[in-house]
């Protein structure tokens, strides 16, 4: 079963691309509350949006564009749009329950929780990372470690108790925008595991959004995954029936 | 002349010969049928591992059968397989595939290792066939056919001509799905394989797989595993590129040292067995030459040499002895073989039990080995010949006419 | 009585032969004896660390777990427990719980099978933890503390004091990620148990599992293996109301209970070749004690001895020899036993350090223990088969015709 060297694009870009109020700065920087903001503001909102992933690995590689649409944190529907061998294939998050669609034989299959270590769409996103809930503001400690005129750079300590596997995250934020430059994720051995690198800043209903970001897993430098967003709408009105399976079979 | 003598004296008594014989002879046989059900178990081991699922050899790129990536794949040469066909010492030969993903089936999904394989060559090398407990093996036509572990199909709750989904990373990157359908279900009491082993097409696996025209593995069975290093050694002259031959004791190093401890503690009941039959054996012969004293003494009161006494009896006993070995190995041969072929079933009783990873079935059955034959045989002929020579050199140094005066 | 008497006597006239005779029978008991307490011995020993790591004598689960494995499948046991301690059989009770789910480092992540257990009762009993130091134990039930199976750990990447976050399905269906970490890692020398292995306190599992207070399944150690059967009756009553029930080992454990059948049974098969074989030399050996004393019987029939009377003496034959060879065989036995029991038989170097047989690892150092009614068994057995091989020269000589006999030379 192949591991998530790579990091969860898909969650991590829906907490940060909401990136609600870019409420301007404050003298006071309560980092908390920054860190919050990114996750509040993903929260009871919804959102549609066109994007690309190219995967690079040792053996492959390959780009996908994809469809996607949410609803707060616990539903998403992501469908393939091209490569056309692949497209119409499907994710459906529904509560607790994760499905996939298989457009060429025309099956849904459900993927139970003891199976979330697994990959996801053959990336290196695992159904795990789709599943679960981040909570990344409660289950960490946060502390300047560093402020230039152009970004804040935050460290974030994982609570003694947190259910969380990195032993630090550093967070490098543009100050003029509050839109995060690069995340960094340390093991318990303080040794870098993976970085994320965001750029390809837009303006997006009056947010400022990157479009971009590039996953690196450290021990393989080889290997990467792009996520870029080609279009992104918040606040969409959705359907009431729309995560269901009788849509994530719609091609 | 001695040799007339000793011929005539066996035949004169034909009571005593008939007895001493005729303990030798059960006596033999009997140890030949235990060492036979030893070598039937150790077969069995031996069998369930490899002729399941790996094969005595097997022949891949280097360090595949350690990670089982799925990249560290091959063309198969066509002139090796013609030359593996042809060779007198494999009995076959299976070219194979391997991919891991989900299989899925109404609302069920569970992780399976899909074997891609030929299913004429398969049934060469593997005997899953054996353990059906429903529906068929595949055919050789079947283009989307499935085999799989019961214990698999019961979570999954499929039975014959259900339909499996398979999901799972092409070598492309990509994600490859099609359809299966079941052919057949079967239960060999490994768990491992009873609960994730899927055997599907070649072709089919190829294709999901995005590997068209390439394999994992070439899986051989060979007509004497025991000695699957010594063919190793020569098949590897064959091999073209990098590709490796392993044989089943490196794949299985926990079953191959459990194999040398069985034969170690088969050593033990072997050597009390041949202790049991050596007395029994030295019992009637030493008997029976003690008896003679008395005639000794006539032979040596008539001028028959000590020397001669002794080559006398000795020949006796060689004879004996000969006939014995001849009459012990074909009657046990005989107990062997309805041993291997009938055997004693105790499945009523007993499930197949695990060994250091494999599985045994519950049954007691023999094989026959050339090296049960040679060392009882061999050790029995010797102890015959020692039993009968202590008393006739006894006997020979005694003074006539003590000699005579013997009961 | 005078029967006895003269047979005697005729067993001696032949010292040589019924020395040997008498070696031969002996040596094969002894050989017996020592063998099958030997295999009794190891048996007990496979039993005894099964039973403790697994399952244990008796087992309580509630419904068909023992087939299912559906972590629906819970009951509270604090009652229970205080019942149990009632019961003298019964030295040590294990509760636990099983829960499938996902570990994840920073590196990896795997499917593992989290197992809740009360650290200070499982230290005690449990073999898997035994060749842990006392530091690197778990000390809590509800703490963070995680014990992790070998090749667990190395395909995670981890060692003892790293963090591992572990996700379960709780009750209601959501998923409960905890942290834990690791503070002592187990070799159990079983592939499947050191590749899935997370050992956990007993109520942090339940808590996660969303059922505190409540567990899988009660592992009942007893004192002796052989009181399963006592004890059984004492339970069935003691949860006659409740909707858990007793599961004996070797049907909660059937790998490990047939394994033992299928030894046992080939070491039978492999003894009653060793009989047979032993008992044709016993017959031979009668035999010709008769043939030689053919003459001799013809004089004692002449003068007026009844044939049933020459056939019971030759029986008696049988009998001195067969008791003497017993008695001699036993002594032999019990000598050897004892050595077995005291020493053993160390077979370490020629078997792997951990091998696996019938689902337990089994000891590489042999040791005998005493299964004294199987010896008077199989001492029996030979007497009569003794007894029995004597029967026909028995009746070979009873049939004699007088006149010739006394003729034969």
């Amino acid at each position: 079963m192949t591991i998530p060297h790579k990091i969860l694009p898909w969650l991590i870009f829906m907490i940060v691309a909401p990136l609600c109020v870019l409420a301007q700065t404050s003298s006071d920087l309560d980092l908390r509350a920054l860190i919050r903001e990114v996750e509040d503001q993903y929260t009871g909102k919804s959102s549609h949006a066109l994007m690309t992933m190219q995967v690079r690995t040792e053996h492959w590689q390959r780009s996908l564009k994809m469809e996607a649409w949410s609803r707060g944190r616990d539903r998403f529907l992501v469908r393939i749009l091209e490569p056309a061998k692949e497209r119409g294939v499907a994710t459906l998050k529904n509560d607790r329950e994760v499905w996939n669609y298989l457009p060429k034989v025309d099956r849904t299959i459900k993927i139970p929780p003891s199976m979330m270590g697994g990959a996801w769409m053959g990336s290196h996103i695992t159904n795990n990372d789709l599943v679960k809930q981040s909570h990344i503001d409660q289950d960490y400690d946060f502390s300047l470690l560093e402020q230039t005129p152009d970004f804040w750079r935050i460290e974030g300590l994982p609570k003694p108790e947190a259910a969380v596997v990195w032993g630090k995250i550093v967070y490098q934020i543009g100050r003029a925008d509050r839109v995060p430059q690069r995340i960094a994720y340390f093991d318990e051995d303080m040794a870098m595991v993976r970085e994320i690198i965001f750029d390809k800043v837009q303006t997006v209903e009056a947010r400022r959004l990157p479009m971009r970001m590039t996953v690196q897993p450290l021990d393989k430098p080889e290997e990467q995954t792009l996520l870029e967003y080609e279009q992104i709408a918040f606040d969409v009105s959705l359907p009431e029936n729309f995560f269901s399976l009788r849509n994530l079979k719609r091609r | 002349m001695l040799l007339s003598l000793a011929l005539r004296n066996i035949w004169r008594n034909k009571r005593r010969t008939l007895l001493t014989v005729s303990a030798m002879v059960v006596s033999s046989a009997l140890l030949i049928l235990a060492l036979g059900i030893f070598s039937g178990m150790l077969n069995d081991m031996l069998a369930a591992a490899t002729e399941q699922y790996r094969g005595h050899l097997v022949i891949s790129m280097p360090g595949y059968q350690q990670d089982r990536e799925i990249f560290n794949s091959f063309v198969p040469d066509f002139v090796l397989q013609e030359e593996l066909d042809k060779d007198p010492d494999v009995l076959g030969v299976s070219p194979r595939l391997r991919g891991f993903g989900l299989l899925s089936h109404g609302q069920n999904t569970y992780p399976a290792e899909l074997l891609g394989i030929r299913p004429r060559r398969e049934r060469q090398v593997t005997n899953l066939g054996k353990h059906l407990t429903a529906g068929r093996y595949p055919t050789e036509e079947a283009a989307d056919a499935a085999l799989l572990g019961r214990g698999l199909a019961q979570k999954l709750g499929v039975e014959p001509g259900d339909e499996l989904v398979f999901v799972t990373q092409a070598a492309d990157g990509s994600i490859g799905n099609d359809l299966l359908t079941v052919t057949g279900i079967f239960a060999t009491g490994d768990t491992t394989h009873d609960n994730s082993l899927v055997l599907v097409p070649l072709a089919w696996l190829q294709k999901v797989m995005v590997l068209e025209g390439k394999v994992h593995e070439i899986a051989l069975r060979i007509h004497r595993p025991s000695e699957a290093s010594v063919l190793a050694d020569r098949l590897t002259a064959l091999l073209p590129g990098q590709l490796r031959i392993v044989t089943w004791g490196s794949l299985m190093p926990e079953l191959q040292e459990a194999i040398l401890s069985f034969d170690a503690s088969r050593l033990i009941v072997a050597v009390i067995l041949y202790l049991a039959t050596g007395l029994g054996i030295l019992n009637t012969v030493y008997m029976s030459v003690m008896e003679r004293t008395r005639e000794f003494g006539v032979l040596m009161a008539i001028g028959m040499r000590t020397w001669q006494i002794r080559l006398l009896v000795l020949s006796e006993t060689l004879v004996m002895g000969l006939l014995s070995l001849i009459a012990g190995c074909s009657l046990g041969a005989l107990m062997t073989l309805y041993m291997q072929q009938v055997g004693i079933d105790l499945s009523r009783h007993l499930t197949p039990i695990t060994y250091a990873g494999s599985t045994i079935l519950p049954r007691l059955h023999a094989v026959n080995e050339v090296g049960n034959y040679l060392l009882p045989a061999v050790m029995l002929l010797i102890i015959a010949l020692l039993a009968g020579w202590l008393p006739a050199r006894r006997a020979a140094k005694l003074q006539p006419a003590d000699a005579l005066r013997e009961e | 009585m005078d029967i006895l008497t003269l047979a005697w006597k005729n067993v001696w006239r032949n010292r040589r032969r019924s020395l040997i005779t008498l070696t031969a029978l002996s040596l094969s008991l002894m050989l017996m004896q020592g063998f099958h307490n030997l295999a009794v011995g190891s048996y007990a020993r496979m039993i005894d660390s099964g039973v403790r790591a697994g399952s244990g004598h008796i087992a309580l689960y509630r419904g068909d777990y023992n087939r299912s494995r559906d972590e629906a499948l819970t009951y509270a046991a604090t009652d229970l427990l205080k019942q149990l301690s009632t019961v003298t059989e019964v030295a040590n009770v294990l509760p636990r719980i099983y829960l499938p789910g996902l570990a994840q480092s920073s590196r990896e992540s795997r499917g593992i099978l989290l197992t809740g257990i009360a650290p200070a009762d499982e230290a005690a009993v449990n073999p898997f933890l035994r060749q842990l130091e006392a530091g690197s134990l778990l000390n809590s039930s509800e703490g963070r503390g995680a014990l992790l199976g070998s090749r667990l750990a190395s395909e995670l990447k981890l060692s003892v004091g790293n963090k591992l976050v572990i996700t379960v399905q709780n009750r209601r269906g959501d998923l409960t990620s905890e942290l834990f970490r690791i503070r002592g890692i187990v070799h159990t020398g079983l592939r499947d148990v050191d590749h899935s292995l997370v050992m956990v306190g007993l109520d942090k599992a339940a808590s996660m599992g969303g059922f505190p207070g409540e567990i899988h399944e009660l592992a009942l150690i007893l004192k002796r293996a052989a009181s399963v059967s006592e004890v059984m009756p004492e339970l069935t009553a003691l949860l006659r109301q409740s909707p858990v029930h007793t599961v004996a080992w070797d049907i909660a454990m059937p790998n490990l209970a047939n394994s033992i059948k299928l030894d046992y049974a080939s070491q039978k098969f492999i003894f009653a070749i060793m009989l047979l074989i032993v008992t044709i030399g016993v017959v031979n050996t009668m035999l010709m004690s008769v043939m030689e004393r053919v003459r001799e019987f013809g004089i004692i029939l002449a003068v007026g001895a009844s044939p049933g009377r020459l056939f019971r003496m030759i029986l008696a034959e049988g009998l001195v020899l067969g008791t003497l060879s017993v008695v001699a065989g036993s002594l032999l036995g019990s000598l050897l036993t004892w050595y077995l029991v005291d020493h053993g038989i160390d077979l370490r170097r020629l078997m792997p350090q951990s091998m696996e047989f019938g689902g337990v690892i089994f000891d590489p150092v042999l040791r005998a223990t005493w299964d004294l009614p199987w010896m008077a068994k199989i001492s029996l057995y030979l007497l009569g088969l003794a007894l029995a091989a004597t029967i026909y020269p028995a009746i070979k000589a009873a049939r004699l015709a007088p006149a010739e006999a006394m003729r034969h030379v």
